[in-house]
């Protein structure tokens, strides 16, 4: 009997955190659900950019859109959007955002840098996670000097400035896309990090977790099995909250020039060409920063989201 | 017969949920006179506390007063009548939140709440809050304030009050933070003072000494006592009267020597016979059978027959309203069909199975386990 | 004086962080490609000269020996020279600090004084139009890149209104020949507000938004509290519960916040200070890398450290100041 009401809880609680209940509630809230769909339309024009560039040599943007590095067939440079310019007639939707400074079309610009921005936040972030949680756990769950240790670390980390970390980390080891995203994630471990400790901190207190021990399950299982599990609702809420901050940072590191480099088009790189054309061609130095704008404030709104929703105790 | 000090009539408080509207109080009345100290007692979610916050306008959204009268000394503090559109809304003569804020909320009517450990402000000293109250509910000057901290904190015997005056809600122990949550409540001079299960999270000898300080304290004030428990030992010990709540209504009210020994209604009873007492053995407690459903869709008819020994049909048809059932002349209210005050053919009704002849023996009241 | 103690305390833990802070900055600087001689002395210079001056600035000693004296030579004050700029990197930061802490300041003091009201107003007035209206400013806020608010700010009240400038800092303390149109310090000084406007607002915008996000949920979550109740049924004005029984505790995962804020918005001055081009640390630092200027990369990064390690110290002192529990805590 008690064994059997045992079962049927744990059940019931797996359902409870479980992915498709947590889905179904995220779901019944209409921004989380726009900001879901714009995740997965961004998501979307990021991974047809990634193929097009990487495997097809940006073959299906030449065929169906403009090339994203080249000026196409000696279209006017800084061509002002729709409803900016006077020259309707034939043509007039040709280049919905206007061109830059090269007469390359700004909206299939800002599609192939979605890319980069998305790229580069998934890993590092996912780099961040992974790292994180792992020196996280292992520190709050042993404790003593190794706690000590690992968290004197990531304290240091935490302590410089991340901008300038990235800018140092790639001036030591080169400005391409690579060490973009090792500096971005070498920033979000200390953030995982410290998450999951504290948790760890107040789960090792749990009785569940006693039992084990006293049971004799290894350290290891029990932190596989019982710890990490039950931290899982804010490191979901911290993943999607940090997938926001990375793309900032992203764009503002290749706004400094430290990141994608041309002709490879990036929002943040390109909003520091339009600087120079803030006088001539304000429109210029808007798309990008709409673009970083929408899709940072989709994450957000999924991360504020995700935290009603797992976290009962955070209502807004 | 005098005017009760208070008296609440059909008060009725609901949550509005996602899940659909919480009647957590639907319906109850209860009288407290001059010098009295009345128990309001039940399970955890009978709607005690909510109660307690309702007289004193502290139920917060999603939760709202919506029927019901309250009158303070014959004066109407909160009442309600039909809008020109047929709603119910607060009626004119209700005192204004302002005027209930000045007038009553510490003045007339004080309050012990039940943690201890939560009710102080961590960032204040002691002292301060303490006086503060004074300050608000006497309109003594600073000065004068303190020393009547002081005063009070040596009343409920909190040692060196001088010295503990500018200490912080962390440095006090629990039952230490009680005391200066009584501090407050009898500092002000109230008339009457709302404790909602103020010793429930002490230890059993903290819990006494509480309850030996309160009756002290009661006597040479004169104060008015509503106790909030869930303890029946505590009802026993200190109050004079007694109202039994059960899913948001009353079930039983009565004397408390007549509550324990001419028990009317079979919740009580139920109530009596889960409680240890030191002459019987654990075996021969009886628990009460089930648990007590949610307020959000309580049971058809009487609330309390689905774990009802004497559940019969008509039990399933009739909610009934607390009416005297006393066989003497002081008023003993129960709310059971059983009674012939309530004539609707109990008699003949069939029995019907309650839900512990379902579910064995293995669960019990839930109360006091926190 | 358990203040002064809890000060202490904290200062001597900043000290690992600091030690940990330039051996990874040193570590990172010698990974870099070439040698900070060969930068000097140019691309044209031969080998023998290369291997001569490596010798004599004593670049060719093991990186730990170079780590030692690095530190030893701080402590003393000397960080060594800028070979760009040709001066003691004491000196070029000393010139450039004061213009990145005054943009701070005032980038924090408009966060706070815009978020701290807008968190409470929102949250007395839950899910009214007021609330949804700055949860939405503050969302925006914490999602917009500043460099953009800049670039935005420039286009409209700079370059289209021409009302504010748009390029560099007015120190107050400049000679008052130098700053264009002034007659008198106070032109100065007007000069020194009208220039401090839009970066202000640029780098302050996130700092603004996660507070007010952070002042809200505080304060609805203390306002909710046993002791706001207690207060209320003591007949406690509504108005002086917010202002006094609830601020302080609300105070307290702000300051948190503002703490954690910190690296943001270090990092955020860099690139506000590009924007607008603003000579402060910030552009030093991207300059330094640009031009591997070594000895003002390993200056600058410790400076940003020592800046971060003030700060939190500051918030830890004012969280210590506003939580009585604190100073105990810290003494076990």
């Amino acid at each position: 009997m008690a064994a059997e009401t045992e079962e049927t809880e744990d059940q019931e609680y797996e359902s409870r955190v479980g992915a498709s209940y947590m889905l179904s509630r995220l779901l019944q809230d209409t921004t989380a659900r726009i900001s879901l769909i714009l995740i997965a339309i961004i998501s979307g024009m990021a991974l047809f950019a990634f193929v097009d560039a990487e495997f097809l040599d940006y073959r299906l943007a030449e065929t169906y859109l403009y090339h994203p590095l080249r000026n196409n067939a000696g279209t006017r440079p800084l061509l002002p959007p729709v409803g900016l310019s006077n020259q309707f007639g034939d043509g007039v939707l040709a280049h919905p955002l206007g061109t830059d400074t090269r007469g390359r079309d700004i909206a299939v610009r800002l599609l192939y840098g979605s890319r980069i921005a998305i790229q580069i936040a998934l890993v590092s972030t996912t780099i961040g996670v992974v790292v994180g949680t792992t020196v996280g756990a292992v520190s709050g769950y042993y404790g003593g000097w190794i706690d000590d240790v690992l968290m004197r670390f990531v304290e240091i980390l935490y302590s410089i400035p991340f901008l300038v970390l990235v800018i140092a980390f790639m001036a030591a080891f080169g400005r391409e896309l690579i060490y973009a995203m090792i500096g971005v994630s070498i920033i979000s471990i200390p953030i995982f990090a410290r998450l999951i400790r504290s948790e760890v901190l107040s789960i090792r207190e749990e009785t569940y977790v006693e039992a084990a021990q006293a049971a004799g399950v290894k350290d290891r299982n029990i932190l596989l099995r019982h710890v990490i599990p039950n931290s899982f609702a804010p490191v979901v809420v911290q993943t999607t909250l940090q997938m926001g901050t990375n793309i900032l940072i992203v764009a503002g590191l290749s706004f400094l020039g430290f990141g994608a480099q041309p002709p490879t088009p990036s929002w943040g790189q390109m909003l520091s060409i339009a600087r120079n054309y803030m006088l001539p061609a304000p429109w210029f130095s808007v798309w990008p920063g709409l673009a970083i704008l929408i899709t940072v404030m989709a994450f957000n709104i999924l991360g504020d989201g995700l935290r009603d929703t797992l976290d009962p105790r955070l209502e807004n | 017969m005098t005017t009760p000090l208070l008296s609440v009539e059909n008060l009725q408080t609901q949550f509005e949920t996602a899940e659909g509207t919480v009647r957590a109080v639907d319906g109850i009345s209860f009288d407290v006179h001059e010098g009295e100290t009345v128990g309001l007692v039940g399970e955890s979610g009978a709607g005690k506390s909510v109660a307690i916050s309702s007289v004193l306008r502290l139920v917060e959204s999603p939760g709202e007063i919506v029927g019901g009268e309250i009158r303070f000394r014959g004066e109407t503090l909160l009442s309600f009548e039909e809008g020109p559109n047929g709603e119910r809304r607060q009626s004119p003569e209700s005192l204004s939140n302002k005027e209930f804020r000045q007038r009553i909320r510490g003045r007339e009517i004080a309050t012990i709440f039940q943690d201890p450990m939560e009710s102080l402000n961590p960032v204040f000293t002691i002292g301060s809050q303490l006086q503060e109250f004074i300050e608000i509910n006497r309109e003594l000057p600073p000065k004068d304030a303190r020393d009547v901290a002081i005063e009070t904190l040596r009343e409920v015997d909190i040692p060196k009050p001088e010295d503990r005056f500018d200490d912080y809600p962390h440095e006090f122990s629990g039952g230490m933070r009680q005391r200066v949550l009584i501090a407050m409540a009898i500092a002000c001079q109230p008339s009457l003072i709302l404790a909602d299960e103020p010793t429930t999270a002490l230890d059993v000898t903290v819990e006494g000494q509480i309850l030996n300080l309160v009756s002290d304290l009661q006597e040479e004030y004169g104060t008015s006592f509503v106790w909030v428990t869930h303890d029946l030992a505590v009802v026993a010990d200190i109050c004079d009267r007694v109202n039994v709540m059960y899913l948001g209504q009353m079930a039983e009210q009565a004397d408390v020597h007549d509550l324990f020994d001419n028990t009317k209604h079979p919740y009580t009873e139920a109530l009596l016979q889960s409680v240890p007492r030191p002459d019987k053995t654990v075996e021969s407690l009886t628990p009460i059978e089930g648990v007590m459903p949610e307020a959000i869709n309580p049971p058809s008819g009487c609330r309390f027959h689905p774990r009802c020994p004497d559940a019969r049909a008509v039990c399933r048809e009739v909610n009934p309203e607390p009416r005297n059932v006393s066989d003497t002349d002081t008023r003993h209210n129960a709310a059971c069909v059983k009674h012939d005050a309530f004539d609707v053919d109990y008699e003949h009704s069939t029995p019907i199975q309650s839900e512990g002849d379902e579910f064995g023996e293995d669960l019990q009241v839930t109360e006091g386990s926190r | 004086m358990s203040h002064l103690r809890y000060t202490i305390k904290r200062l001597l833990q900043a000290i690992p962080v600091l030690i940990g802070i330039t051996s990874i900055t040193f570590l990172l600087i010698n990974a870099m490609p070439g040698s900070p001689v060969e930068v000097m002395l140019g691309p044209t210079a031969s080998e023998e000269l290369i291997a001569a001056a490596e010798e004599r600035y004593g670049f060719n000693q093991p990186i730990h020996v170079r780590y030692v004296k690095y530190i030893l030579a701080a402590l003393g004050g000397d960080l060594g020279r800028s070979i760009h700029y040709g001066v003691p990197v004491t000196t070029k930061i000393l010139e450039r600090l004061p213009v990145t802490l005054l943009l701070l300041a005032s980038s924090f003091a408009f966060a706070l004084s815009v978020a701290i009201p807008l968190g409470i107003v929102s949250a007395r007035r839950r899910n009214q139009p007021v609330d949804h209206g700055s949860r939405v400013v503050s969302l925006i806020g914490v999602s917009t890149p500043n460099f953009w608010i800049g670039l935005l700010l420039i286009i409209v009240f700079g370059y289209h209104l021409q009302v504010l400038p748009s390029n560099g800092l007015v120190m107050p303390l400049t000679p008052i020949s130098e700053v264009e149109g002034a007659t008198s310090r106070l032109d100065v000084l007007v000069q020194t507000v009208r220039s401090l406007i839009m970066p202000t607002i640029a780098l302050g915008t996130l700092q603004m938004a996660a507070v007010s996000r952070i002042e809200r949920s505080s304060m609805l979550e203390v306002l909710g509290r046993d002791y706001i109740n207690l207060a209320r049924a003591f007949g406690v004005k509504e108005s002086v519960i917010t202002r006094k029984h609830a601020f302080r505790n609300a105070q307290l995962p702000v300051v948190t916040i503002i703490g954690l804020q910190l690296t943001s918005a270090l990092g955020g001055a860099v690139l506000t200070e590009t924007v607008f081009n603003i000579n402060g640390m910030g552009r030093l630092i991207i300059q330094a890398v640009r031009t591997q200027d070594y000895a003002l990369i390993m200056g600058t990064t410790l400076f940003f450290g020592v800046m971060f390690v003030i700060g939190t110290l500051l918030t830890d002192l004012t969280y210590a100041y506003l939580d009585p529990r604190v100073t105990y805590e810290g003494e076990d």
